[in-house]
């Protein structure tokens, strides 16, 4: 169970340029719940995947993760329970290294590093099977540097990074939002079947209204930095985009670019 | 002919430690630690300090380089404790260390004299034999630094250190501490450089106040010439220590040979700098005509040998 408690998040305090990003903000994910966040651009959903990751620490208010008080813990303290993939590609591997490299960067996650080979024969294999599952062919390019991969690609060993150290939590911040209609497909897909697969909690921020609708099991509306709305399961079941449109902009705040963009297309 | 190579060798090889330590920083973690300029100094002083006071050769060899890693510790202290850049935390202790070593050496030159060193028993061999013995000592020593450098870099650790440079917020997602790993790189760099300034020191036979000067700026430019040469990679490791290797002794040998052709050694700074924008300038305009001769040797040899991989 991953619980927040009275979250303040405030950038620069005390100076002109003060920000609040999170505000009195208290909530309680379930363990293994898949768990969508939808609000507009600088709602705080950012904000949210930063504080429960560790790399932003809240400036007030306590998080637990399964019973523990991780608050203090910074983010490379938490990499072994909480995985994240980052909106974009690029931001979640190392394109200089090579896949193997990469891979073997995460699966040393949650251990103390120390001076025993990182890409063994033994692991190697690991390797092999986890990227095959995704058809991409990349078990045959385990030496190639990341540098060379689509932007699809890259996403998708990314998945398989988060996923390769078995994480309670799994943390998705926008990252199906550089990808075409066809790689967020293959990526999707993916991510159902990666959080099935895990059973972590799990956070997905988008942008898409139909992926908030359709996918998951409890659905967060964020604003100026507190959640306005929290559907469950059958509740988000019968919300339509348009519904969950109205509900975003009445609270006061224009609907985001991006939303409009796609309800335009998908409508 | 021979004993340009030799020269080459045997002022080269010392520096190829130091310069493995400056492509950690350089390359290995896209930063610049100024350190060096000091600490090769500090490494230098009491690897001589030691041998003066009868230590074995390979214990003050130690001692040096312990002697460097502590300032390269305390620079990575300074750049923590206060959040300053490395490159502002080096530039403080690259001057302060300059006071630091003079009272170490108490003099501005430590003459070794007689003092038995790595070298010593070289002294009744001829002049190129003695060369050849030095070098070949020198050879074993870079040697097993280069080896052990290698395999660092393969392990959990030394993948992590990689990663931090590429991409910190990836690498701290994936559990990677980068502000301890900071520390180890500039420990490691900072103790490389003092390995190279006491087999420096071991085969002149002194120690000086002023030998670090211009250490960084070498360093640079060897690395740059090394990457003319050979491609390195952040995965590619036997390409990252063969750089450096190649690098550093490219850059001897111009400078041998900027003292052959009858230059004063008081121009080698100069040589020094124009070798290094010469290696920028090769890369920015000839990087397409090296890229082009590289294709073509490649495909003679696949051509050759079709079944042949890369190397790595
Ligand atoms: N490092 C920072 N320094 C100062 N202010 C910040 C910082 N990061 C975010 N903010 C501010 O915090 C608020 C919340 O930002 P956040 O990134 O959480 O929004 P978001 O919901 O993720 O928006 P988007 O949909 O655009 O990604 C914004 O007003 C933003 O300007
Ligand atoms: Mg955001």
């Amino acid at each position: 169970m991953l619980r927040l408690d009275d979250i303040d998040l405030i950038y620069n305090p005390g100076r002109v340029d003060e920000v609040v990003a999170l505000r009195n903000l208290s909530v309680t994910f379930e363990r293994g719940q898949f768990v969508t966040v939808v609000g507009t651009n600088g709602a705080g959903k950012s904000s949210l995947i930063q504080t429960i990751s560790g790399a932003a620490r809240p400036t007030r208010g306590r998080i637990h993760l399964d019973g523990r008080d991780v608050t203090r813990l910074p983010d490379h303290r938490r990499a072994g329970w909480i995985a994240r993939v980052f909106d974009d590609p690029r931001a979640g591997t190392a394109p200089e290294l090579s896949i193997e490299d990469n891979l073997a960067l995460a699966m040393a996650r949650g251990r103390a590093r120390g001076l025993r080979f990182a890409v063994t024969t033994r692991r190697r294999a690991v390797m092999r099977e986890h990227v095959a599952g995704l058809g991409l062919g990349l078990e045959n390019r385990l030496a190639d540097r990341v540098g060379l991969l689509s932007a699809g690609q890259r996403q998708s060993l990314t998945m398989v990074m988060a996923a390769l150290s078995a994480p309670s939590v799994l943390l998705l911040d926008e990252h199906l939002a550089a990808l075409d209609p066809g790689t967020t497909a293959t990526v999707l897909a993916l991510t159902t079947e990666l959080v099935r697969e895990l059973g972590a909690t799990t956070v997905m921020v988008t942008h898409n209204m139909d992926h908030a609708l359709a996918l998951g099991d409890r659905l967060l509306v964020m604003s100026r930095g507190r959640v306005i709305a929290d559907y469950d399961g059958t509740e988000k079941s019968e919300m339509t985009v348009g519904g969950l449109i109205d509900r975003i902009t009445g609270a006061g705040d224009a609907v985001s670019d991006r939303s409009a963009l796609v309800e335009k297309v998908t409508s | 002919m021979t004993q340009v190579l030799l020269d080459m060798l045997v002022t080269g090889l010392p520096l190829v430690p130091v310069f493995l330590g400056i492509y950690t920083v350089f390359r290995l973690r896209a930063d610049f630690d100024l350190t060096v300029e000091g600490s090769f100094v500090s490494g230098g002083a009491v690897c001589a300090l030691a041998l003066v006071h009868g230590w074995p050769s390979w214990l003050a060899l130690l001692a040096g380089t312990g002697g460097a890693a502590a300032a390269g510790a305390v620079t990575a202290l300074i750049h923590l404790l206060l959040r300053v850049p490395v490159l502002l935390a080096g530039l403080v202790m690259s001057i302060g260390l300059f006071s630091v070593n003079l009272h170490v050496l108490d003099t501005p030159t430590v003459s070794l004299g007689t003092v038995g060193t790595m070298f010593s028993g070289f002294g009744s061999l001829s002049g190129r034999q003695a060369d050849l013995a030095t070098s070949g000592v020198m050879a074993g020593v870079v040697a097993v630094v280069l080896a052990a450098f290698g395999l660092f870099l393969r392990t959990e650790l030394g993948l992590a250190l990689r990663a931090t440079g590429v991409n910190a917020r990836m690498a701290r997602s994936q559990g990677v501490n980068d502000r301890r790993l900071t520390v180890l790189a500039l420990v490691l760099a900072n103790g490389l450089a003092g390995l190279g300034a006491s087999l420096t020191v071991q085969y002149q036979g002194y120690a000086d106040v002023n030998m670090g000067a211009g250490t960084f700026v070498a360093g640079v430019g060897a690395v740059l010439l090394g990457e003319l040469f050979v491609r390195p990679s952040g995965s590619k490791l036997l390409r990252i220590v063969g750089c450096v290797l190649v690098g550093t002794l490219a850059y001897r040998l111009v400078l041998v040979g900027a003292l052959r052709v009858g230059l004063p050694a008081g121009d080698l700074r100069g040589v020094t700098a124009l070798t290094l924008l010469v290696a920028i300038a090769a890369e920015r305009y000839l990087g397409a005509l090296g890229g082009l001769a590289r294709t073509l040797t490649r495909n003679a040899r696949s051509a050759t040998a079709p079944a042949r991989q890369e190397a790595a």
